[in-house]
């Protein structure tokens, strides 16, 4: 498996650290970021082959950054894979709607995420 | 109205009633003459005295409208006692002009009370109050003002003998005004509803036979039980609670004896129309007809009043909706954040790669970490699927998909956990069993009915999973678990309802599994139905609609 950038971002430390652990374990780079408009800025420094956006985070949404994402030429390999904690299935369709690639619910498995990601970055 | 409550503290009153209902027996055994007529003069002071009494030994915080009600007994008192000693003399004399100051004091006092008794409709109050007192005064105007109006005498005899059916109007008026609040449940009121009623009625029958009156009538029964009751009203405890400010009271209670009330009050006009022609005596039609027209339009408005309540109250509802769906899924949201950090980190401790690995009491204690989250985290979906489907939003979206695969799935998933616990699951399918359905739900609904099983079922049972289809598709899940009876077979699908064996063998759940199951096959179109297995165990059936035939989604 090949390792890669990835870019993390939620605004609770704990799930934070939670989800940049069980990346680094697969071999991957983290940058983390615990608001929206922080991780932006940082996408479009970094170019993240992945960025995994928590979607209430304060500064943009979840949302509105994976929209700024697809908005970006220069961030046209970026892949984008939402957490969120809402379970309605409308945010689901919401989520996916909005372009992106996954979509995981809270709380996870740290190994399905793992899977989830590893799937992601093989596609590109 | 709770008779010990009522009487407790009310010796004194007691007495003076008892008393005062004896006198008014002796009084028709007494032959006609001065005695007989002292006692009836003597009732009548008795009232104001008692009322004067009430006020100072209760302290009503607003007395005036006892005031009122005292000087009014002593007015008819007087003018009794002019009668007398002018020996029944006709009408006008000094008696009526007394008699007649003492009706506008009673319902000045009457009024008094409805406006401190206040109450939340008291516009609904005084438009019901109007309606039952305009019907009251056409009835009145046909049956005895025009007669007394239209009748011989001078215009002041005719004057003075039509103000007293008048003045039953003013005080009827008053009392349906109170009739109409919450507070017409106070004894102390209900016995001044005792004291006017007997007043009016005397005044109807003297109205229609005031010619063969004489001192000493049955109709001075009315009277003097009248005075008795008024006495007795001031003398109850509750007459203090009764002129005091209340709390608004919140709910419109809409009792019998109120639309009685008020359907006799509408149908007053028409049935006086048809007696009259029926009897060909001459009416007035603009008597009738004018109270009536204002009566609908009073009935119109009241109408729109409540049309206009009603909507106001729903779009209160449609907001606490709103708010509570929002409070749901804020709770469902803050519950699932730390328990995402719970499993994760208890994932992240258990995991086989780390170094070094842990011993096996820690795994163990662990995997107890991990096993709880994952069943808080049911219970925490459960909670809010419950919560959403209550507010009506259980959003489905349908697909074309074969029951066999789901009940598959639900039933590899539940393979484990039945080995775990040395139970065999087996699963049998025959033909493709087409339904159009939301695939996450019935996966949720087949999961909760396999693990329920698993969890009902001792060491040593046997689950089969089955599908078949007939004009449904049907799945049936049978185990040999504990069971249940008869009876609870009719109420396992309610929420929160646990079964006697579930709650003595400590089975852990809440009781809404099986409820959400039952929603979500109602929501295909479906049916599920519990039976108890002789010999233990239970067979759970649900038959959903297959494909291209009939079914409804919400």
């Amino acid at each position: 498996v090949s390792t890669s950038l990835i870019l993390v971002a939620d605004d609770d430390d704990d799930i934070l650290l939670l989800v940049t652990t069980r990346l680094r374990r697969d071999g991957h780079e983290i940058v983390q970021a615990s608001r929206g408009d922080t991780a932006l800025a940082l996408a479009r420094e970094m170019k993240p082959a992945l960025a995994v956006l928590d979607v209430g985070m304060p500064g943009l949404d979840g949302f509105e950054v994976l929209a700024a994402i697809r908005a970006d030429e220069t961030l046209n390999d970026t892949k984008v894979l939402l957490l969120t904690a809402k379970a309605q299935e409308s945010d689901v369709r919401r989520g996916y709607a909005s372009g992106a690639d996954a979509y995981v619910k809270k709380p996870f498995s740290p190994a399905e995420l793992s899977q989830r990601v590893t799937a992601l970055l093989d596609l590109a | 109205v709770d008779l010990r409550n009522a009487l407790r503290g009310y010796r004194a009153g007691g007495v003076f009633l008892a008393l005062g209902l004896a006198l008014s027996g002796i009084y028709f055994v007494l032959p006609s003459g001065n005695a007989q007529s002292a006692l009836f003069d003597a009732a009548g002071f008795a009232a104001a005295a008692a009322i004067l009494t009430g006020v100072r030994v209760y302290r009503p915080s607003a007395p005036l409208a006892w005031i009122l009600f005292a000087i009014g007994n002593l007015c008819s008192a007087v003018g009794d006692l002019l009668s007398t000693l002018l020996n029944d003399p006709p009408i006008p004399s000094a008696a009526d002009w007394v008699y007649l100051a003492g009706y506008p004091l009673l319902a000045t006092g009457l009024v008094m009370l409805l406006i401190q008794a206040g109450g939340h409709h008291r516009r609904a109050a005084v438009g019901e109050a109007l309606i039952i007192t305009l019907a009251f005064s056409l009835v009145q105007w046909t049956y005895i003002i025009e007669a007394i109006v239209d009748g011989p005498g001078s215009e002041t005899e005719r004057a003075v003998a039509a103000a007293y059916p008048m003045m039953d109007v003013v005080l009827l008026a008053a009392l349906a005004g109170f009739f109409t609040t919450a507070a017409w449940r106070t004894p102390s009121f209900l016995l001044l509803v005792a004291g006017v009623v007997p007043l009016l009625v005397a005044d109807e029958i003297y109205g229609l036979t005031a010619n063969s009156y004489s001192s000493g009538d049955p109709v001075d029964l009315g009277w003097m039980l009248s005075y008795v009751l008024w006495g007795a009203a001031a003398l109850h405890p509750s007459m203090r609670e009764l002129s005091q400010a209340r709390p608004r009271a919140q709910e419109l209670r809409v009792s019998g004896v109120r639309i009685v009330v008020l359907t006799a009050a509408l149908l007053a006009g028409p049935a006086v129309l048809l007696v009259q022609e029926a009897r060909g005596v001459h009416y007035e039609v603009w008597a009738i007809a004018v109270p009536m027209m204002i009566i609908a339009v009073l009935v119109v408005l009241r109408l729109a009043t409540i049309l206009r309540a009603l909507e106001r109250i729903r779009l209160q509802l449609v907001e606490a909706d709103r708010v509570k769906d929002e409070f749901v899924a804020l709770i469902s949201h803050d519950l699932r954040t730390p328990l995402t950090s719970i499993m994760g980190y208890s994932e992240l401790a258990l995991d086989d790669d780390l170094e070094p690995p842990i011993d096996s009491e820690r795994r163990g204690y662990l995997e107890i970490v991990s096993r709880s989250s994952h069943r808080l985290l049911r219970l925490v979906d459960d909670l809010l699927f419950v919560a959403r489907l209550q507010a009506g939003r259980l959003d489905l979206t349908p697909t074309a998909l074969d029951l066999r695969d789901v009940a598959r799935q639900a039933a590899v998933e539940g393979q484990r956990r039945a080995e775990a616990k040395g139970i065999e699951l087996v699963f049998r399918a025959g033909g493709p069993a087409e339904i159009e359905a939301d695939r996450g739900r019935i996966f949720q609904l087949l999961d909760n009915l396999v693990s329920n099983a698993i969890k009902f079922t001792p060491e040593g049972g046997v689950i089969e999973v089955s599908v078949r289809t007939n004009a449904s598709a049907v799945l049936e899940v049978r185990d040999t678990g504990v069971g249940f009876t008869t009876e609870e077979a009719g109420r396992i699908f309610e929420r929160f309802f646990r079964t006697d064996a579930a709650v003595e063998g400590q089975v852990q759940g809440t009781g809404l599994g099986l409820y959400i199951a039952h929603a979500i096959t109602e929501a295909h179109g479906g049916t599920i139905s519990a039976t108890p297995r002789e010999g233990g165990g239970a067979v759970f059936t649900v038959e959903l609609p297959r494909a291209n035939g009939n079914h409804s989604t919400k």
